[in-house]
């Protein structure tokens, strides 16, 4: 169990534009309505064309500072976890906390790992802040990932950046991480080669062999360890690569899917890859109560999962309303067609 | 012609962080139809002049907008957004914008 | 203050694809050493108004370059000041005359635009503006767009109002043989033309394009013996004035006026001992139509928020009313080569006053008035003119 280690602040930011998948099947030629059903996903969120992880990153460690009430220069450590991040030499941290105005007394790193590294961030936090070495940190998942034209995850991949902020400061806590547990392997699922604009994958081996196994290993491992079951916690938050695969797991492992919906935005934003489950966690805690439990299961292709037990604080409800929360993201909205995202997105030369 | 120096970048960066999360009002506005050079992908595209409550007044894009937005007296923000696509090779400059409130 | 303009020579403005920037200027000078009937080894200092020949053709040192073409190699020099090279220039040369340090100059504004393709032409020409201006994606016709919308909005311009200087101006330039754009156009096509930078469309702005203007200027009296074998009216500068204001728009107190302008006429009437009311004949400095009209209010030729309706009501066309606004075209229809324009408007407002003007003569002026803006406003150099 952690000692020293709680979310002090956290922010999301969602792009305004929305996909339809129905846009999207009906361009290529396919029936909507079976596409919808079986991704479990209606729309997804477009970046516009001047953002990006970087710009989305910066939007969310604003709010988180600004629910945070953290001056920008007492963040000690940024870690960000993208697989879009704009340069492949260049770090996405130190121009993003420039932009937070961190100043210089910071270790800043980019952290890569599919859809989980923002989650692998969180863990080194966790590290740093329970060895005293820092006294406040922040990770950022942020993804603006692309797809290929015409493949299945046009349908998903979706955008989005969330932010938190992990202190030692007790009082401060809104969310305590009391323990997480990894689970990891070499499982080529879902990959990306160097200077290739879209990423691959190996159709339904990424669900049982690779998504399957590692979240429910890293999540029962977890649960094991502390003797807890599902039914202690009062939400579960998992990836959500669609609206399907988080389902299955949360019901595996026995969780009910009363406690999977409040996390459940996937349908509303498609797959923001490194900040699906965060942004998942941000929609629980902004109706948690105190003392609430959570169980957080990130998924990474390549592959690896990274569970979390997190116990709410009765400062949580004050401090959420500091900012607009993904609610507010949710219902700002903006219809794209299908040329409108093919120009968006770059794909028109 | 058009690839921007890091360093005025960099330069310029520093200034940003001062002025994210700053509230205004436009003062006046157009919507570029005919872009310069290196802008072409984002064309049209408006453009206001704002001022801000903290007293200054700056010039930047609107961003997430619909058209009744256009007008003088709109309340904006400014926030964090690429300033326009980079040359394949060279770094990217990030800059303020304005976002509707 | 009395400098003689001796000789005024402009080349036709358009897209003169087979014409050099070398030939533009001798083709400029010879004309109007011709028209001095004075020679080459009669000039004592070169001024050339140029902006844009370093950032489109790679090329400076101007002074030397064209003194060389000219076969002379007398001081020379570039003067840069945007759209207001010209003007620029002519003041400076000016000033040289008035310290002593010359006598006969010539000043030649020159710009050739059609060399390149018109993106890296906009973009060069927001090299006027301010770099915040340029990152958000600017344009001129965005920033006049930006004055014309708070110019609108304070005085409810209707835009057949606005429409109506192009048509005027294109007007004159049926007139002007020298103009870039030799047809008329109707209120209509104004309005019906493309949008560029809301509210402006294609047809309220200046055009892209090539050409160069000279002029002599000298302290004295035409020489004994200078003078063309027809008797012809002096004609002499008696105000040469700039002001400068912000860079950006984002630094000017008032979005309906250029004070620049403002301040400059204002201490150009006074040096010329004149009222705005004298004024028979004026170019001003119509990059785009919102700039005539608010070039007119803060020339003081008509009160604040009604210069469109009185212009649209022919109040400065040529035939109908006084002072006639831009004989020649305008930057609108005779076409607006950047640093070639301040100049040409000198040239063309002596040779109103010489009565030379033809079917653009503008009836018995006497005074007439340059208006020569840079940038958004940054920077305003206005000469008044007197004939004797």
């Amino acid at each position: 169990m952690l000692q020293n280690v709680g979310i002090v602040g956290f922010g999301a930011y969602i792009p305004a534009n929305r996909l339809p998948v129905k846009e999207v099947a009906e361009f290529w030629g396919k029936e909507p309505k079976n596409i919808e059903k079986s991704l479990g996903v209606i729309e997804k969120a477009i970046p516009d064309e001047d953002e990006d992880a970087v710009t989305m990153g910066v939007e969310a460690g604003l709010a988180a500072l600004k629910m945070g009430k953290v001056p920008p220069e007492k963040l000690e450590a940024i870690y960000v976890g993208s697989e879009s991040h704009p340069y492949a030499v260049n770090p996405s941290a130190t121009i993003i906390g420039e932009a937070l105005g961190v100043g210089r007394n910071y270790l800043a790193a980019d952290l890569e790992f599919a859809c989980k590294a923002a989650t692998a961030g969180m863990e080194n936090l966790a590290g740093l802040l329970e060895a005293d070495l820092i006294n406040y940190g922040m990770v950022i998942g942020s993804d603006a990932s692309q797809a290929k034209p015409h493949d299945a995850l046009e349908y998903t991949v979706g955008a989005g950046a969330a932010a938190f902020i992990l202190s030692r400061k007790k009082e401060k806590f809104l969310v305590q991480i009391l323990d997480f547990a990894s689970y990891s392997s070499d499982t080529p699922d879902f990959w990306r080669r160097d200077g290739i604009p879209y990423p691959s994958h190996q159709g339904r081996f990424s669900g049982k062999p690779a998504y399957f196994v590692h979240v429910t290993s890293a999540a029962k491992k977890l649960l094991e360890k502390n003797k807890m079951k599902p039914a202690d916690f009062s939400y579960c938050v998992f990836h959500m690569p669609n609206g399907k695969f988080p389902l299955e797991a949360a019901l595996t492992l026995g969780f009910e899917k009363k406690q999977l919906e409040p996390g459940l935005i996937v349908g509303q934003i498609g797959n923001p890859y490194s900040a699906s489950s965060l942004l998942g966690l941000c929609s629980v805690l902004e109706v948690a109560k105190p003392n609430d439990l959570i169980f957080l299961t990130s998924y990474g292709s390549g592959a690896g999962a990274d569970s979390f037990i997190l116990k709410t604080t009765k400062l949580l409800n004050t401090a959420r309303k500091r900012v607009s929360g993904i609610k507010e993201y949710l219902n700002n909205r903006r219809e794209i067609s299908y040329s409108k995202y093919l120009r968006l997105t770059n794909k028109i030369l | 012609m058009n690839s921007i120096s890091p360093v005025k970048i960099w330069r310029h960066q520093k200034e940003t962080s001062l002025l994210l999360e700053k509230e205004g009002k436009i003062v006046s506005w157009t919507l570029v139809r005919v872009p310069p050079f290196g802008y072409e992908r984002q064309a049209p595209y408006p453009v206001v002049l704002v001022e801000l409550k903290i007293g200054k007044r700056m010039i930047g894009q609107l961003v997430d907008w619909q058209e009744n937005d256009l007008k003088t007296g709109r309340q904006v923000k400014t926030v964090y957004r690429r300033i326009r696509q980079p040359d394949p090779e060279g770094v990217i400059p990030y800059g303020i914008k304005f976002k509707p409130i | 203050m009395k400098i003689s303009v001796l000789g005024v020579g402009t080349t036709k403005f358009g897209e003169l694809w087979e014409v050099s920037p070398r030939a533009l200027v001798k083709e400029a000078v010879s004309e109007a050493l011709s028209d001095a009937n004075l020679k080459l080894s009669d000039i004592e200092a070169l001024y050339v108004g140029n902006m844009l020949s370093g950032i489109l053709g790679k090329q400076e040192n101007l002074g030397a370059l064209f003194a060389e073409e000219l076969g002379i190699d007398i001081p020379a020099f570039k003067v840069e000041g945007a759209c207001a090279s010209g003007g620029l220039a002519v003041h400076n040369a000016i000033n040289s005359i008035l310290a002593g340090v010359y006598r006969t100059v010539l000043v030649v504004g020159v710009e050739k635009m059609t060399d390149h393709n018109p993106g890296e032409v906009v973009s060069a020409l927001m090299g006027a503006g301010h770099d915040e201006e340029r990152l958000a994606g600017m344009t001129f016709p965005g920033l006049y767009a930006m004055l014309a919308r708070s110019y609108i909005e304070k005085y409810k311009t209707k835009k057949e109002d606005l429409a109506a200087v192009a048509v005027k101006n294109h007007y004159h330039a049926t007139l002007n043989p020298k103009a870039q754009f030799q047809f008329k156009v109707s209120l209509d096509q104004v309005l019906a033309s493309p949008s560029v930078a809301e509210p402006l469309r294609l047809l309220d702005c200046s055009p892209i394009s090539d050409g160069a203007s000279a002029i002599i200027i000298a302290k004295v009296n035409p020489p004994a013996g200078g003078q063309k074998a027809t008797r012809r009216k002096n004609v002499y500068i008696t105000a040469s004035t700039v002001a400068t204001d912000t860079l950006s728009l984002a630094g000017r107190k008032d979005l309906t006026s250029l004070t620049s302008a403002v301040k400059a006429a204002g201490k150009a009437y006074k040096m010329a001992g004149i009222e705005p009311g004298n004024i028979d004949v004026a170019e001003v400095h119509d990059c785009f139509s919102i700039a005539e009209i608010i070039a007119c209010e803060d020339l003081s030729f008509f009160p604040k928020g009604k210069a469109a309706s009185e212009i649209a009501k022919g109040k400065t066309t040529l035939g109908q009313g006084r002072p006639v606004v831009n004989p020649s075209g305008g930057l609108k229809a005779c076409g607006h080569p950047v640093g070639a324009t301040g100049v040409k408007q000198i040239a063309e407002i002596a040779t109103q006053l010489r009565g030379e003007a033809g079917l653009r003569q503008v009836k018995g002026a006497k005074v007439g008035l340059t208006h020569n803006v840079g940038g958004s406003g940054a920077v305003a150099a206005i000469h008044i003119l007197k004939n004797e």
